[in-house]
């Protein structure tokens, strides 16, 4: 977003940026904290007509009030779901214990578990090679698995290069599928049947513990516990490390000096940006500049970040342990943070912009538990893992950025 | 009317599962505890117990003043107010775990045991593993605890037996993560206690992490192992930060030196565990001049002494195995280097002494306890631990047993509940009382008692604590005026 087009934001009054088709429900909440609004409507129903008066905000963002949930209940095989990757009309759900596919066209859930021929039960990550059509399951102490055809073939550290059966991340980058692993990355040519394993004999890997990756426009990125996160150029082969200036675990010096800390748990690179979680608060870097957010500044339940998922150059969705925390603008700091209620389990989502609320909005539901572990999108719904469930964001007139009522 | 009952009979058919899956919990966990406890840990057990899946237990998070004891003037950046200061809040569990019931069909209450314990390749090293000999002892020191425990009635709710899981901590590839899984998911271990090695330690914390179980460590000084933000990690031996510490204030508030040179393990161990000296001895404007490393195992150490001896130094700081240090010193002393030495914690051992021989005479070690203390409970165990393995115990074996203790302890009052043991862990108000002393934690539930350094005096190890050095703590509050310098006229002086 260009600087004109923020000042012109800064112009707009909005009010009530809830997308005037989500479901109208229950309570909203102005900046006073004074609830506006107790009447809960059917998920049918008219969008709430709210009272508030205008605020004199820069429009608001898109808010998610249409969820649903699958767990145990609805046939996933276990509620501890550590990955999500919609694909498709296909849904794969990573559990604690077993593989489950939801298929948006029927509601069905289909699962796998060892019986059934998954090598290993608890899976970690997903990755779909869209030019084959083949699912790659990271397995949490089980090595890598390709689903294709009905079958799993299994990759593990007896019978190919994979660097370690602890995986934590899945990607695909061309014909290469790469796993992040406790003790390295391995990255497997699929086509010619080549493994490449890196450590810290062949990187600039500080530690060998890697935790995420992703891909996209011919750069990896490593997200690496106590190794910040490493950088490679796929035409060059070239290896860029980023790490924590100030070198010390137990202090972040300046905030937008670099990576906030080392010890990083993902990498999101979309549209040239580049998102990374930490169980130590978040970053975005643009090339040149880095942005840490904390949760004490900005719309984050917690600094504690289990991934990221960047939906764009300024819209990043953060797992934390205590909520989803949504970069929704970034020019404008604008943030939208989802949290259920653990006693009544309805949803809240608060919109603010730096640490000012903005709006507050409650609904039947939102994500099914505040341990939320994995993000992923599917158009303009959202996917949310958390240790308690699956969420299922409906966005069906989603909008990135702000928008002016 | 058969179709009815036909339809009956399937509906009670299907639901039986259901009802079977609903009663494989029992309620034990929330029984009253079968030792005494005090008032803090009840209320902890109450709030805990009355949570829901959904809920964080409200029980107040613990706020360290500054991280770790660190005094201001060894405080990285210090003349800035950093943006951020990690580890002085609590670290929180908040997902679902604490509402799993306990379940029905246990024969044993199996915990976990991870260390070094055969022998096989390092990643430390690159070569032969060389950690045996402290595992060994760390496994002694485990199945004490666990046997005394079974003595006492085993699991007292259900009067079953405690049972160790034995894993050895082989560092080839990352194999410890894929032990603390098998741990985990196939040998439903209730937590687990290890390891030894730093890079080791930090694979299996993350897949403790991620798999919801408390890791307790006796043997890793590693520093940074603490400082991940794990909230299912705790560790009851004071590290080299502490350790660290203690040894720079002796050296330049108490002795008064200048230029310190450092010989350490070109591995993880040597390469963390003089950090904090490095950097404390720059913040107290005695940068020290070299830093040298060698290989695991070497025999000749020509090349860092030359360089040390070149550089000038007053005194050198060794940080690597008990066998290297007494070779270093040997070899220094053979070559006129009459340095006085000073060495971390595992060269305070036999294996030193042997091979140093008479040349240990006036070393000074830093040491996370003192073994020489005589309170019963210590004695008791060191009396235990020659009668069941017929050798003295040493600091693995009662750092471990220490450990061992605090998980059970933590069992016998939660109950079998990953989450609830790592509750009543993490919020215990009073120190553990250990054989190897207080062990208090901080919030990031990492040991910070007292620390000490140990001189070798007349053939013995004469142990040393902050306050018989007469170096009182420095302050801490940021802000403060840096303390001057203790000076060193303390009657304990040491050296």
């Amino acid at each position: 977003m260009n600087v004109f087009a923020t000042l012109l934001k800064g112009f707009a009054w909005g009010w009530a940026a809830i997308a005037p088709a989500a479901v109208g429900w229950a309570v909203e909440t102005d900046t006073a904290g004074n609830n506006r609004q107790q009447q809960a409507a059917p998920a049918t129903a008219a969008p709430p007509e709210t009272a508030t008066p205008p605020v004199a905000v820069e429009g608001l963002p898109y808010v998610y009030t249409n969820w649903k949930h699958l767990t145990v209940a609805d046939g996933l095989p276990n509620d501890h779901v550590f990955a999500v990757k919609a694909d498709g009309p296909k849904v794969w759900i990573g559990t604690e214990d077993g593989l489950a596919c939801y298929d948006k066209r029927t509601g069905k859930i289909r699962s796998w578990r060892e019986k059934d021929g998954l090598p290993w039960k608890v899976v970690s990550s997903f990755a779909v090679n869209k030019k084959t059509g083949e699912l790659w399951v990271g397995l949490f102490g089980g090595g890598l698995a390709r689903f294709s055809g009905g079958r799993f073939d299994h990759f593990h550290q007896l019978n190919s290069g994979l660097v370690n059966d602890v995986v934590y991340g899945v990607a695909v980058e061309n014909d290469h599928v790469w796993a992040a692993t406790t003790a390295g990355a391995s990255r497997y040519n699929t086509v010619t049947g080549q493994w490449t394993i890196y450590t810290e004999k062949n990187s600039p890997m500080e530690e060998i513990w890697n935790y995420g990756v992703s891909y996209d426009a011919g750069k990896v990125y490593l997200g690496i516990w106590g190794s910040g996160v490493l950088e490679f150029d796929v035409a060059t082969e070239r290896w860029k490390d980023y790490l924590d200036p100030d070198g010390e675990m137990e202090i972040d010096l300046y905030r937008d000096d670099g990576i906030v800390h080392v010890i990083t748990t993902g990498t999101s690179y979309v549209d040239g940006i580049l998102w990374v979680s930490s169980y130590f608060g978040m970053c975005r870097y643009d090339g040149r500049h880095w942005r840490g957010y904390y949760a004490h500044e900005t719309g984050l339940p917690s600094d504690f970040g289990n991934s990221v998922a960047g939906r764009g150059a300024d819209e990043a969705w953060f797992a934390t342990d205590k909520g989803l925390g949504v970069v929704t603008d970034f020019p404008t700091d604008t943030w939208v943070t989802y949290t259920m209620d653990p006693k009544k389990r309805t949803g809240r989502a608060v919109i603010r912009r730096g640490t000012d609320v903005l709006k507050t909005v409650e609904m039947p539901k939102s994500i099914p538990h505040n341990y939320a572990l994995w993000v992923d999108f599917d158009g303009n719904d959202v996917w949310v893992g958390t240790s308690k469930g699956l969420g299922w964001a409906i966005g069906s007139d989603y909008y990135p950025g702000l928008k002016a009522n | 009317m058969k179709r009815q009952l036909i339809l009956l009979l399937v509906a009670l058919l299907s639901a039986a599962p259901l009802a079977l899956a609903e009663t494989e919990g029992t309620d034990a966990s929330r029984t009253p505890p079968p030792i005494a406890i005090d008032d803090s840990t009840r209320q902890v057990l109450e709030t805990i117990n009355s949570v829901g899946p959904y809920e964080v237990p409200d029980l107040g998070l613990k706020q360290d003043q500054n991280y770790a004891h660190t005094s201001r003037e060894v405080e990285p950046f210090r003349h800035v107010k950093p943006y951020k200061e990690h580890f002085l809040l609590q670290l929180e569990y908040t997902g679902p775990g604490r509402a799993k019931p306990e379940p029905k069909d246990v024969q044993t209450v199996k915990i976990g045991f991870i260390g070094p314990i055969m022998s096989t390749v390092s990643v430390a090293t690159g070569g032969k593993s060389h950690e045996e000999v402290l595992g060994i002892k760390m496994l002694q020191g485990s199945q004490l605890a666990i046997e005394e425990a079974n003595q006492r009635g085993g699991y007292l709710k259900r009067k079953i037996p405690f049972e160790l899981i034995v894993k050895n901590d082989n560092g080839l590839w990352g194999a410890s993560g894929n032990e603390i899984v098998d741990m985990a998911y196939r040998d439903n271990v209730w937590a687990i206690l290890g390891t030894i090695d730093g890079a080791n330690s930090h694979i299996a914390i993350r897949v403790a992490l991620k798999a919801e179980i408390v890791m307790m460590n006796s043997g890793d000084t590693d520093p940074t192992f603490i400082e991940t933000n794990i909230p299912w990690v705790v560790r009851c031996i004071g590290d080299d930060r502490q350790q660290g510490y203690l040894l720079v204030d002796y050296l330049y508030h108490k002795l008064g030196y200048q230029r310190v040179g450092v010989i350490r393990a070109s591995n993880r161990y040597g390469r963390f565990g003089v950090r904090e000296i490095r950097d404390g001895s720059r913040r107290l404007k005695n940068p020290v001049p070299l830093e040298m490393a060698y290989q695991v195992g070497s025999t000749d150490y020509s090349l860092q002494l030359e360089r040390l001896r070149q550089a000038n130094v007053e005194a050198v700081v060794h940080w690597g195995d008990a066998a290297d240090g007494a070779r270093v010193l040997n070899q220094m002393r053979r070559e006129g280097m009459q340095h006085p030495f000073y060495a971390c914690d595992r060269c305070l051992c036999d294996e030193f002494l042997e091979i140093a021989g008479d040349n240990a005479e006036g070393v000074v070690c830093t040491y996370p306890w003192d073994p020489t203390r005589t309170d019963p409970k210590y004695q008791a165990f060191s009396e235990a631990f020659r009668e069941r393995f017929g050798e003295e115990p040493e600091t693995y074996a009662a750092h471990a047993y220490d450990g061992m203790n605090m998980v059970i302890w933590a069992i016998q009052v939660a109950g079998l509940n990953r989450a609830k043991i790592r509750d009543v862990l993490a919020y215990r108000a009073t120190p553990f009382e250990g054989v190897t002393g207080d062990i208090p934690l901080s919030a990031c539930l990492d040991d910070l008692g007292e620390v000490f350094l140990a001189k070798r005096e007349q053939g013995a190890w004469k142990y040393y604590s902050r306050e018989d050095l007469g170096l009182a703590r420095q302050s801490a509050t940021p802000g403060d005026p840096v303390q001057p310098p203790v000076t060193a006229t303390s009657s304990a002086e040491i050296q």
